[in-house]
């Protein structure tokens, strides 16, 4: 069965694409994370231009965020003085960094921004996770207490002023750090596509501590507000949602999300954290390669805006 | 030829019978003679080409997976060689809207691999589709070609007067035009039948033309060249209009003029499925 979509202009077959949306759904519902990263390519796969692939997978993200965001509330996961002043961050990154787009594109080096942030962002991640979570998988194998939570244990994140107290997390740390995580996760998700519960997940586990089963929930928390906000940038600027292929996404992925959500519940922290792991640095592997390997085709072509100039 | 032979041969016979009446056969011999010279330059001043399309518009509606469209015509005032072969050669071009774009090429720099150098096109037509009926080379020369935009080596491409990078960007060369043909290729937006256009009988030609789904919507622009031992006789112009129908128009039109209502609506719709999919499970589970 297929359908047109109305605004990237081409023909969709509907089980493909309410596939691509089921199986990011599942991630996003298990981990926590938009699943941006793994979208962007599946669609570029399935044939969407890059452009349009981009701007309509925030909208999904918006779905499936909202989905797991709902189901992790009702779980009282969500730290929510954390997460606004994550979303604060977050849309002043958004802002700036829909710019810095803008300025790529116009200089054609968009896609290898991309590719070079993707690698460094996923790599780095990736890694710290992996070695954590088989220190955390090891040290349960020997007999240790699974859960190290060292609390009173200080860092740079507590030397800093406005502190504030976040009673979800269990901490009372400056206000600085979240604020700037969020900030940067905000610039990601306008020049990778993506809500970036990638990097922040991690960030908010090792830099600020806060206990496992929160971060998801507050990240998707985050990730709702940040991800609407990008579509309507990318609808306003670049005219690249297409309600139609979202809606295709949307139907996979809010189911996916819920069995996501489930099986997470199956699985322990550690062993989350390692399937996160994994799946990160595989894809920062095959980034990788697309910059080092000789392209099979050196040429592109990509619209462009003749009144722009 | 044959009547004027057996003319020759009966002319004696009744020559030596009947001489008024062979005179008279003399006359209308001769009379045939100029006639058909005249009707010869006739012929030739006259030779054009009349074409139509099956569908003047195509709708894409929500199940458009793509479309064929049928170009069809006939030779007027075709004449016929000795060896009874066709003389003509018909070319069909449908353009799609001209489009800017773009092309660039990657190079290795420290091991790694970007876009290197960039060449900015003001206008090259979108969708680009030619049918003939034996391979261009055999039907004229380059020249010809090239003034008309006939070929996907021919097709006219306008530099921008953007910024450029990198040495591709001096002039339209040969290697940046077959790398946009090539790309476009792939895309199935530049297709190419070098037998597609058919002759029925000897003056009538059909050719049938292939629009994918992901044809960029615009006004189509249909030629028809008619050549004769390489010269261009005539040129059929004619349009085919595609446009969105049904709901896919109201969200076109929506998402270009009011983006930001459009934004927030999509972003409404979003943030609902995934309120009322969570609601549904929910339930469902407890």
């Amino acid at each position: 069965m297929h359908f047109y979509l109305p605004i990237a202009e081409m023909s969709a077959n509907v089980l493909v694409f309410v596939g691509i949306g089921t199986i990011i759904g599942f991630l996003s519902g298990l981990f926590g994370v938009g699943g941006g990263f793994l979208m962007t390519p599946l669609l570029i796969f399935a044939g969407v231009p890059p452009v349009f692939a981009v701007g309509t997978q925030s909208a999904q993200i918006v779905a499936s965020s909202v989905s797991g965001a709902i189901a992790q509330w009702q779980r009282r996961n969500i730290d929510f003085t954390m997460g606004t002043i994550l979303i604060f961050g977050g849309l002043v990154g958004a802002i700036i960094g829909v710019q810095f787009v803008k300025w790529l594109r116009e200089i054609g080096q968009f896609d290898f921004a991309v590719s070079i942030s993707y690698v460094i962002f996923l790599g780095v991640v990736g890694a710290l996770m992996l070695i954590e979570s088989l220190n955390t998988i090891h040290k349960i194998r020997v007999g240790h207490t699974a859960f190290e939570r060292r609390s009173g244990q200080h860092n740079w994140a507590h030397g800093l002023p406005l502190k504030m107290r976040f009673r979800r997390s269990k901490l009372y740390i400056s206000a600085i750090p979240p604020l700037l995580i969020g900030l940067m996760v905000g610039f990601l998700a306008a020049i990778m596509g993506v809500g970036g519960g990638f990097v922040m997940i991690p960030a908010m586990i090792y830099l600020l501590r806060v206990p496992t089963n929160v971060v998801v929930g507050t990240s998707l928390f985050q990730i709702v507000f940040v991800t609407a906000a990008t579509t309507i940038l990318h609808a306003v600027q670049n005219q690249t949602v297409d309600i139609v292929l979202a809606l295709l996404l949307m139907i996979g992925g809010v189911i996916g999300a819920q069995f996501g959500a489930a099986a997470g519940e199956k699985l322990k922290g550690e062993q989350l954290r390692f399937l996160l792991a994994a799946l990160v640095i595989g894809i920062c592997l095959r980034m990788a390669w697309q910059l080092i390997s000789a392209p099979e085709e050196l040429y592109s072509v990509t619209p462009f805006l003749e009144h722009t100039e | 030829m044959l009547v004027i032979r057996l003319n020759r041969m009966n002319v004696p016979i009744i020559c030596c019978r009947l001489p008024i009446v062979s005179s008279f056969l003399l006359y209308l011999f001769f009379s045939f003679l100029l006639t058909s010279a005249q009707a010869d330059e006739l012929i030739l001043a006259k030779e054009s080409v009349q074409a139509d399309i099956s569908t003047r518009s195509v709708s894409i509606t929500s199940s458009f997976t793509g479309t064929e469209i049928i170009v069809f015509g006939a030779v007027e005032n075709a004449r016929r060689t000795k060896d009874s072969l066709n003389p003509y050669d018909v070319v069909v071009v449908v353009e799609g809207v001209s489009q800017s774009l773009v092309l660039r090429r990657k190079s290795n720099v420290a091991g790694l691999w970007f876009n290197n150098e960039a060449v900015y096109f003001s206008s090259i037509p979108s969708y680009y589709a030619i049918s003939t009926n034996r391979p261009l080379v055999e039907i004229t020369e380059p020249h010809i070609l090239d003034q008309h935009g006939i070929g996907f080596m021919h097709i006219s491409m306008v530099l921008s007067n953007r910024f450029t990078q990198g040495h591709i960007s001096n002039k339209i060369n040969k290697e940046s035009k077959t790398a946009i043909v090539r790309l476009k290729h792939k895309q199935g937006l530049y297709v190419e039948n070098r037998f597609g256009t058919i002759f029925v009988g000897p003056s009538l030609f059909r050719t049938s033309i292939n629009l994918p789904a992901n044809v960029p919507v615009g006004p189509l622009t249909a030629r028809v060249h008619l050549f004769r031992d390489g010269i261009l006789l005539d040129t059929f112009i004619s349009k085919v209009q595609l446009s969105r129908k049904g709901i896919g128009r109201y969200i076109y039109n929506f998402a270009s003029n009011y983006p930001v209502l459009y934004g927030f609506f999509t972003v409404v719709v979003a943030a609902g499925a995934g309120w009322g999919a969570s609601k549904y499970f929910s339930r469902r589970r407890s």
